[in-house]
């Protein structure tokens, strides 16, 4: 029996379809079982960050209303070898096309057949957040080191504590810029997990390479130098039960003798 | 035995109506004592108001009814109020509600607001957006960035105690303080309360016999 697991924030573009598509990738190398199933009706992303929008036959809403069976909808990721699947959503509507308890029926479903089902919640707190959340076990909320993106997850937190899920929330902050944060001009980590009072599953540092990976339709995780791909893969290492320490911010490369010099010649 | 009887007091007079018997009893009594009122030539001619006094026994609103209309049909008297010695369960719970002082020790997160009868002794931590209401007064020793409202919702004798440097808003009754940075000093011992004029203002703790006597003489205050 596998496990689902919500991924939220309340506000949007914090990265969750990144955050969902990159840890379903992280854990489908790792020889597990997973499915991706995005509720984000209407707005649909996840089928294109994973470079799967041209496979999609039926979508979630069809599976709900009975016009399709749940594996005719399912999208196989052809490159990690019957491991990997999507569950589109749907274009052609809104969030108000299903109900909570459809998609409880869909993830229950689903879950003896994976090891785990990733949801990826849409923005907001109305009626695709009560669908999201319907039949998750547990909760990943996703925050960026900005004010706004913060408070919202703090009153998503507080949802999830007034409907609890079995596992209490989990937190994942995202977009971490290491300069920004040496230097003390962003939010620091230990600010943000102290004042949300939840565990911190992961942080991702920021990187350019995520949104080029993404445009092509190919989840940074398969790239294994990359330090947001690290960051995902030791979140799916510490979803497994593993020990992983917290990537430090200080280990980016000294810029050298001559870099400095020539740094220096630049100013002003 | 009458089932009502009328007893003379230093303020006016009581209506006592008997527990042990029943209400149609009591209303035969008290029309038969009601017309030898209205018989008795030496009764002072201005109206008289009465006290109706139930002992141990609710009367409902409907049995209250039926005895205010009989008093209504002598025009010499009114009833003032009714009383019994007695309160409901559900009356007496509310009562110990709004007189005691609540412990609440949680997180109270943004959007999440949380409404409290009396005074509430907080000891959890308020996010920015979120908010803590209550009839009473608000004692904090909590970490509060959000808002506090005391004496919801028109009492303006309320006060609201504490380190309220980082937050939000401090609300009492109808009037409201937007913090703003610097306005306070990071002292547990701020005390916000509706001054004279209507306005929401700070003080600090040894004011406290100055700024509301009565609290001041509740908790035993010299």
């Amino acid at each position: 029996m596998g496990k689902a697991i919500v991924i939220t924030s309340g506000k949007g573009g914090v990265g969750k379809t990144t955050t969902s598509a990159n840890i379903g990738t992280a854990l489908a190398l790792m020889g597990k079982r997973v499915c991706l199933m995005d509720l984000d009706i209407g707005l649909r992303n996840l089928d294109v960050v994973l470079g799967l929008d041209n496979r999609i036959i039926y979508d979630i809403v069809d599976v709900a209303t009975g016009r399709a069976k749940l594996p005719q909808a399912l999208v196989k990721d052809k490159r990690f070898d019957d491991k990997l699947y999507l569950l589109p959503a749907a274009q052609n509507t809104d969030k108000t096309a299903l109900k909570p308890e459809q998609v409880k029926a869909i993830v229950d479903e689903l879950k003896p057949e994976y090891d785990y089902v990733l949801i990826d919640c849409p923005a907001g707190i109305e009626q695709g957040f009560m669908n999201a959340v319907a039949g998750a076990d547990a909760a990943i909320v996703v925050t960026t080191p900005e004010i706004s993106a913060v408070r919202d997850a703090d009153r998503v937190v507080g949802l999830l504590e007034q409907h609890p899920l079995v596992e209490a929330p989990r937190l994942l902050i995202n977009r971490i810029r290491r300069n920004m944060m040496q230097d003390g001009t962003m939010m620091d980590i230990d600010e943000i997990t102290h004042h949300l009072g939840i565990e911190l599953l992961g942080i991702i540092f920021d990187d350019d390479a995520v949104i080029t990976t993404s445009n092509q339709g190919e989840p940074i995780v398969m790239d294994t130098d990359n330090p947001a791909s690290q960051g995902y893969r030791n979140v799916a290492r510490r979803l497994e039960g593993e020990t992983v320490p917290l990537m430090k911010l200080e280990d980016q490369e000294d810029p050298g003798f001559w870099h400095r010099v020539s740094n220096w010649f630049h100013r002003g | 035995m009458q089932a009502a009887v009328l007893r003379g007091t230093q303020d006016g007079y009581d209506l006592v109506i008997k527990q042990s018997a029943s209400l149609d009893q009591v209303m035969v009594d008290l029309k038969t004592l009601l017309e030898n009122l209205k018989a008795d030539a030496q009764a002072p001619t201005e109206q008289v108001s009465l006290d109706v006094l139930t002992e141990d026994r609710i009367l409902t609103a409907d049995e209250k009814h039926r005895i205010e209309q009989l008093v209504g049909q002598y025009p010499r008297f009114k009833i003032h109020k009714i009383t019994a010695n007695v309160m409901t369960i559900a009356d007496a719970l509310q009562l110990k509600e709004r007189e005691n002082v609540h412990l609440l020790s949680k997180v109270i997160r943004n959007g999440q607001d949380v409404h409290m009868q009396g005074d509430v002794l907080f000891l959890g931590t308020i996010h920015e957006g979120g908010k803590l209401c209550t009839t009473g007064n608000i004692f904090s020793m909590g970490n509060v960035t959000g808002i506090l409202q005391a004496g919801y919702p028109d009492d303006e004798s309320k006060l609201v105690m504490g380190n309220l440097q980082t937050a939000q808003q401090v609300r009492i009754a109808e009037q409201f303080d937007i913090v703003e940075q610097g306005e306070l000093t990071a002292s547990q011992q701020t005390v916000a309360y509706v001054n004279d004029l209507h306005v929401l203002s700070y003080g600090n703790l040894d004011q406290l016999k100055k700024i509301n006597p009565k609290l001041y003489n509740q908790i035993g205050g010299i």
